[in-house]
């Protein structure tokens, strides 16, 4: 054996290590993993890259909102999108109550309070948790509510995503709140086979989200949550310190798409990456050329 | 076949996802290498070190990769890149394959050798650069075979704290339930195990040949 030459091969491996952009002219931007929240992170990507020069750095599909929390905390993010409803309960650790104004103002204070971070402007959506189930069958039974289909729930078997069984505003609530028993305990499963699980008969009951845009292209029901136990889930970018502090002319740029997509913009977004697998920056380019035709 | 075309359409990010996925691969590689070596020699040489040794990286092998990419998130020393939490992660769960292979060829040494190599006047380097490195060669490469192996496949959860690497189709196809979006990267991933598998393998020949 020649200790030299394996020598020169390690410093030759070693030799090109971390030589990245320094932080002050590159903004990351993160998302978690699942549709709805990569295509946000998307258009806030193409918003300030079209609004500014500053190179920007996808970091999507983080693992879930603990995750999202630390990296941005830590400065490894700099800006992702989170929902009010999310915020309140899973970061703050809040009872979820009140209306949209009421918790977006909530969680913006707390945000400053707490962490030191800038709660952007709403896009203008309320993604809440949707208790999902065939048409046939709402149509069938005539349901309409979650009360009315506690009666019918120890017949189905249920499944939702695993965040969801953890959540403070999650599943041990719901079922305390409505009364609900299933047939099993619940299957545990990524949010992206939900929809398709419950059309394919795996599942009769399904914790989807409102905007997805199967629910509409499966033909699935949502009912209603009427004695109100899910807050408001108005999506919202969730910016760093270190952003306002070095790029303060970028929140101008977000505050550009307050109030911009609606709950069925959303959903057809949802739906034309989802349903007919678009390309998600396509579907945003297309999204923001709409918004703003003059670009 | 609609996979390929694809890839085709993205080559630009496929390519530039399995480089990232390379380098995470390679440095956390040649790190748990720098580290797991010398500390398989000397627990080869100091017998009493290599149970707690070997406890340790056993340990470490055991926490989920999420789990241990969730905890290092919040460790500041790291800078505010997120590869480099992702290559120390790496790193950890390559140290066992690398310690123990080099633990077990080390002490797999025949005395008879050494002894006749004492015998001869070399001093305990020697012996170690001309003697027992080169007989335990291919039992160490082959431990650095299964670490990179299990690397390539590790490394794509490190997309799950946005380190980048073939992990990010995977899971934006999980969620978009597009089998194509998943190969994209479950392929190319699969291919760059088999490579550095069959390119250690060649330099593991080499060097007992050599």
């Amino acid at each position: 054996m020649r200790p030299g030459a394996i020598a020169g091969a390690l410093l030759l491996l070693v030799l090109p290590l971390s030589c990245a952009p320094s932080h002050s002219n590159r903004v990351v931007v993160g998302s978690k993993n699942f549709t709805e929240s990569f295509i946000l992170g998307e258009l806030i990507a193409q918003q300030i890259e079209q609004h500014s020069n500053l190179k920007v750095e996808r970091r999507f599909y983080l693992a879930g909102t603990y995750i999202c929390q630390q990296a941005i905390l830590s400065g490894r993010i700099d800006i992702y999108p989170e929902y009010t409803g999310t915020a309140l309960t899973a970061v703050l650790k809040e009872s979820a109550s009140g209306d949209r104004k009421d918790v977006y103002q909530r969680v913006k204070s707390e945000y400053e309070r707490r962490f030191g971070l800038t709660l952007g402007p709403e896009f203008g959506f309320n993604d809440t948790f949707a208790m999902e189930i065939r048409g046939e069958d709402a149509r069938r039974l005539g349901l309409k509510t979650l009360s009315e289909a506690a009666a019918y729930t120890p017949h189905w078997h249920a499944g939702f995503g695993y965040e969801f069984m953890e959540r403070p505003d999650g599943y041990q609530g719901l079922v305390a709140t409505y009364g609900l028993h299933f047939a099993e305990r619940p299957r545990i499963m990524d949010l992206g086979l939900l929809a398709r699980a419950l059309k394919d008969r795996q599942i009769d009951f399904a914790g989807g989200n409102a905007t997805d845009g199967l629910i509409p292209a499966l033909d699935l029901f949502v009912l209603a949550d009427d004695r109100h136990y899910f807050p408001p889930y108005e999506a919202v970018p969730v910016i760093g310190v270190q952003l306002v502090k070095s790029h303060p002319e970028l929140l101008p740029v977000l505050d550009a798409l307050a109030n911009t997509i609606s709950d069925s913009e959303m959903q057809q977004m949802n739906y034309a990456v989802d349903g007919q697998h678009r390309d998600p920056q396509e579907v945003v380019r297309e999204f923001l050329r709409k918004k703003n035709p003059s670009r | 076949m609609n996979v390929l075309r694809f890839m085709l359409h993205n080559r630009g990010q496929v390519l530039e996802l399995t480089l990232e996925h390379l380098w995470l691969v390679g440095v956390s590689t040649v790190f748990a290498m720098l580290i797991g070596i010398p500390l398989g020699i000397l627990i080869a040489h100091r017998q009493r070190l290599n149970k707690p040794v070997l406890a340790a990286a056993n340990i470490i092998q055991t926490i989920p990769s999420l789990a241990l990419f969730g905890f290092l998130l919040p460790v500041p020393w790291l800078g505010d890149r997120s590869e480099r939490l992702a290559i120390l992660a790496l790193t950890l769960y390559a140290l066992l394959p690398i310690i123990r292979n080099t633990y077990t060829g080390i002490a797999g040494v025949d005395s008879a050798v050494l002894e006749a190599g004492r015998g001869m006047g070399l001093t305990e380097s020697q012996l170690l650069f001309q003697v027992e490195l080169p007989l335990a060669v291919s039992v160490i490469l082959s431990g650095v075979r299964i670490a990179i192996v299990v690397a390539v496949g590790l490394a794509t959860i490190a997309a799950a704290i946005g380190a980048g690497g073939l992990g990010e189709f995977i899971f934006r196809g999980l969620a978009m339930v597009d089998n194509r979006v998943i190969l994209a990267g479950a392929i190319p991933a699969a291919i760059l195990a088999l490579v550095a598998d069959v390119g250690v393998g060649w330099l593991e020949r080499r060097l007992r040949a050599g």
